[in-house]
């Protein structure tokens, strides 16, 4: 392991060779044929598992509506039909992204989440900002300062991050930054100071995560001989481990980051509802709520192809970053 | 809690950008989505004078009318869209986009139009704009929730501004049920043009505001109709947005980025209470709860003298007062103040555990009974109070909570026991008739009905049959006293509508809560 490591900032294109291009592709391909599967198996235990909380008819016409109201209702929007027969209509429109109507909106599902995902990804854009500014100096500094006050007072801040419940963060922070102070909104959307809270609600859990790989993974190249030659070549600690000591110990942590994307969005669920954020997430809740099949459907599978992608393209990125795995094939 | 910023309520500009800029000292970032620039830099309602801004705790589900049945989309949709009737300050029905109507037949309203009345787009508003209307609503492709036209059969055009509507059986309050989900009135040929989804995107109607802009979850922005045929409104804007919350609302209020909020509890509204700039309105409203009694399975409240001391037991004032913060008026007998058929001579039960107690010992239950009450979890903090209450004459209830979907789906099921003996429900009975409320819970053959009475059965066919207005208040009169001596239900109370604003807007409501803002003024 002397050579540097050098990372493309791009994938560049397979040189000339056959079997070059095979050895990249043929994992690429199976790791697709994978991801393919599992939003298969996702959609199918999704479509399933939500028929089994009841009738949305029931909860979209008044309590006074007649039978007869409903049973036509339920026939318009296509629930009196065999369940098998729905399941393979469903299927028939996944590969051409009609993911059906939401029966509470009474329009495409995907207009609906095209609507939410914005604010959404802003969300999730805002809490991995904040998890980045805040995880990296701070498993930095323990890395550096291993065992003395710094490092022990990050190690404690990581412990209590990990174990907080983000919606139980997110109305604290209410209770001391709007009602308190008066200083941010409670909740809401559209403005920068609408995102401050939410985005802290959620990174909470990931600023620890990160923080704490970081810090290991330093601590283990720091260790290492490359950095006790740049040590003795007279190099101060900090230009060593910002040079050097980073560059190794990046690949868990982008592999990490790429993981807490998709925590980041599961997260995004309980921080919505606490912020009345109107993203996918509080899409979600209220779609179970109304019982509206097809959204809630919907929502799950933007859920899961977002995790799949990630993983995919971290995976991928293994390739890329890391000669051991690239020269392994 | 203790720290208020005092403002000159609707001096400022809305939004928190000031403590935005205050906290974080920086413009937005590059990652700001178009959405956060919108925000702030939209004149907000303080700034732009002769704007009025609304809050309701949800946003609407749809601008198509005909394909929404929930009040917060109709609230604000009865601002783009006129309909053919209109329920008045007084309660009486006026006319809208009809000026005049008659049961030419026991199954024919014929009903006069106005002439003149053109939709935002300059489209002529016609019979032949009403018939379309009112067979979309019904036509299976609409997939519309809206129940109420469910006798309607068929619209025919006598003339230009003249429609007949046929009905399957006399519809004594068909002309009610056309003043607000079942009677909007949209423009065919415009639909036909961009079909059901730009209807959507982009609604057109005939009412005082017309469509600007909606941002779900957001806002929504109307603009005054300058030709609407009963006068411009006197605001220019008119702004809906969601307030999940009270302390969104409270914040959204006091920095003047809302005017009126709508729609809340009142324990929320009571927290809101002492703000500097902060108004509460209480309005007598005509969402009316009770508690529906099991009289056909086996057990205790077979016995009517159960069932009266039940109603002994329950200290409707009181629970008022608790529990409420006494924003309800007790309603003796299920039909509500202000609705048609509303008796002033039928009292409610005095309040006296004497009696309760008595009553049961009559009835064989010296040492009380052991019941329970289920109710939607929205509803907790009644039903718990409700079984404090029954616990002081020895009715040991049992509060049991369900999610509000699952709740709806019991109460609409075919099994009338599904919700155990007791449970506590509530109707809005926006028609502002008697036979609404008691449409789906008292003759035999209806889903919600637990009660079997033949002379109740009588009574009910009267009052929703019968053509003469005389005939259909006694029968409901007599249902009144009916209910009061066989006591099947708790009848509990109306809720009062409450309207949290500051000192900017002046607006009366009406009974039915409905957010009909063409009449709203702002100081500016």
């Amino acid at each position: 392991m002397s050579r540097t490591l050098t990372a493309p900032t791009a994938p560049t294109a397979p040189v000339a060779g056959h079997s070059r291009a095979w050895t990249v592709l043929r994992p690429a391909a199976a790791r697709l044929g994978t991801a393919l599967l599992v939003l298969l198996c996702t959609a199918t235990v999704v479509f399933f598992l939500v028929r089994l909380s009841g009738d949305p008819v029931k909860v979209m016409l008044p309590p006074d509506a007649t039978a007869q109201q409903e049973s036509v209702l339920r026939h318009n929007l296509g629930l009196d039909r065999p369940l098998v027969k729905q399941y393979l209509d469903y299927l028939w429109g996944l590969p051409r992204f009609d993911f059906g109507n939401s029966l509470f909106y009474n329009q495409p599902v995907r207009a609906v989440l095209a609507d939410r995902i914005p604010a959404t990804l802003l969300l999730a854009a805002g809490a991995l900002v904040v998890t980045l500014v805040i995880a990296l100096p701070a498993g930095t500094i323990a890395a550096m300062r291993r065992g003395k006050a710094a490092d022990r007072g990050v190690i404690t801040a990581v412990l209590i991050g990990q174990s907080t419940p983000a919606f139980w963060v997110g109305i604290l922070l209410i209770l001391v930054f709007a009602v308190g102070l008066h200083a941010l909104p409670a909740s809401g959307y559209g403005t920068f100071a609408h995102l401050v809270l939410p985005s802290i609600t959620l990174a909470v859990y990931s600023v620890a995560v990160v923080a704490r790989l970081l810090r290991s993974s330093l601590i283990d190249v720091l260790g290492s001989d490359h950095i006790r030659t740049a040590r003795a070549r007279g190099l101060g600690p900090v230009r060593t481990v910002l040079r050097h000591g980073m560059r190794n110990a990046s690949l868990p942590v982008v592999t990490v980051v790429g993981l807490e994307v998709g925590s980041l969005l599961g997260g995004a669920i309980l921080t919505e509802q606490v912020f009345s954020w109107p993203g996918v997430g509080q899409l979600t809740v209220q779609a179970i709520a109304n019982r509206d099949f097809p959204l809630v459907q919907g929502t799950v599978l933007l859920f899961a192809a977002t995790f799949v992608v990630v993983n995919l393209l971290v995976d991928l990125s293994y390739g890329l970053l890391d000669p051991r795995v690239r020269n392994s094939r | 809690m203790e720290r208020i910023r005092e403002e000159g309520v609707g001096r400022r500009v809305g939004c928190s950008r000031r403590s935005a800029l205050r906290l974080c000292g920086l413009a937005v970032p590059a990652l700001a989505a178009p959405a956060l620039l919108t925000g702030c830099g939209a004149p907000s309602a303080a700034s732009a004078g002769n704007v009025l801004r609304v809050s309701q705790p949800g946003d609407p589900k749809t601008m198509d009318p005909h394909k929404q049945g929930d009040m917060t989309s109709m609230n604000a949709l009865i601002n783009i869209f006129d309909t053919l009737t209109t329920r008045g300050r007084d309660n009486t029905l006026q006319p809208r986009i009809a000026v005049s109507w008659k049961a030419v037949e026991p199954k024919v309203w014929r009903f006069e139009l106005r002439r003149g009345v053109t939709f935002h787009n300059g489209e002529p508003c016609d019979a032949e704009a009403v018939r379309f209307s009112i067979k979309r609503l019904l036509a299976p492709a609409t997939k519309s929730p809206i129940v109420e036209l469910r006798y309607v059969e068929d619209v025919s055009v006598v003339d230009r501004y003249t429609v007949d509507v046929h009905t399957s059986v006399h519809d004594p309050i068909l002309p009610a049920k056309l003043s607000l989900f079942g009677g909007v009135v949209v423009p065919p040929r415009y639909l036909a043009e961009v079909g059901d989804e730009g209807f959507a995107a982009h609604p057109v109607g005939t009412g005082p505001f017309t469509f600007r802009r909606w941002q779900r979850d957001h806002e929504l922005r109307l603009a005054a109709y300058d030709h609407h045929w009963h006068g411009r409104p006197h605001v220019d804007e008119l702004v809906f947005v969601p307030a999940p919350n009270s302390s969104s609302a409270l914040a959204a209020l006091q920095s003047g980025g809302v005017d009126i909020v709508a729609g809340m509890t009142p324990d929320a509204a009571e927290q809101l209470a002492g703000y500097p700039g902060v108004r509460i309105g209480h309005h007598t409203g005509i969402r009316t709860s009770y508690l529906s009694l099991d009289t056909l399975t086996a057990g205790p409240l077979r016995d009517r003298r159960v069932r009266q001391a039940l109603n002994h037991a329950v200290d409707v004032p009181l629970l008022i007062k608790a529990v409420l913060g006494g924003n309800a008026t007790e309603v003796p007998a299920m039909i509500p103040r202000g609705a048609f058929g509303f008796d002033e001579s039928v009292k409610p039960f005095e309040r006296s555990l004497t009696k309760a107690r008595a009553l049961l010992a009559e009835a064989g239950h010296p040492d009380g009974i052991s019941t329970s009450i289920t109710a939607s979890n929205l509803d907790a903090n009644v039903a718990e109070a409700i079984s404090g209450l029954l616990a002081r004459a020895g009715i040991r209830a049992k509060v049991n909570l369900l999610d509000p979907g699952t709740y709806s789906q019991r109460l609409t099921s075919t099994n009338h026991g599904a919700l155990g003996p007791m449970y506590l429900a509530a109707s809005t009975v926006w028609t502002m008739d008697g036979e609404s409320m008691l449409q789906s819970n008292v003759r035999s053959d209806r889903r919600q009905s637990r009660w079997h009475h033949k002379r109740a059965d009588r009574l009910v066919d009267r009052e929703e049959l019968s053509v003469d207005p005389a005939v259909r208040r006694r029968a409901f009169s007599d249902l009144q006293q009916l209910i009061k001596d066989e006591a099947p239900f708790v009848p509990l109370y109306q809720i009062d509508n409450i309207y949290v604003h500051n000192t900017r807007p002046s607006w009366t409501p009406g009974t039915a809560g409905v957010l009909d803002m063409a009449s709203a003024k702002v100081a500016v």
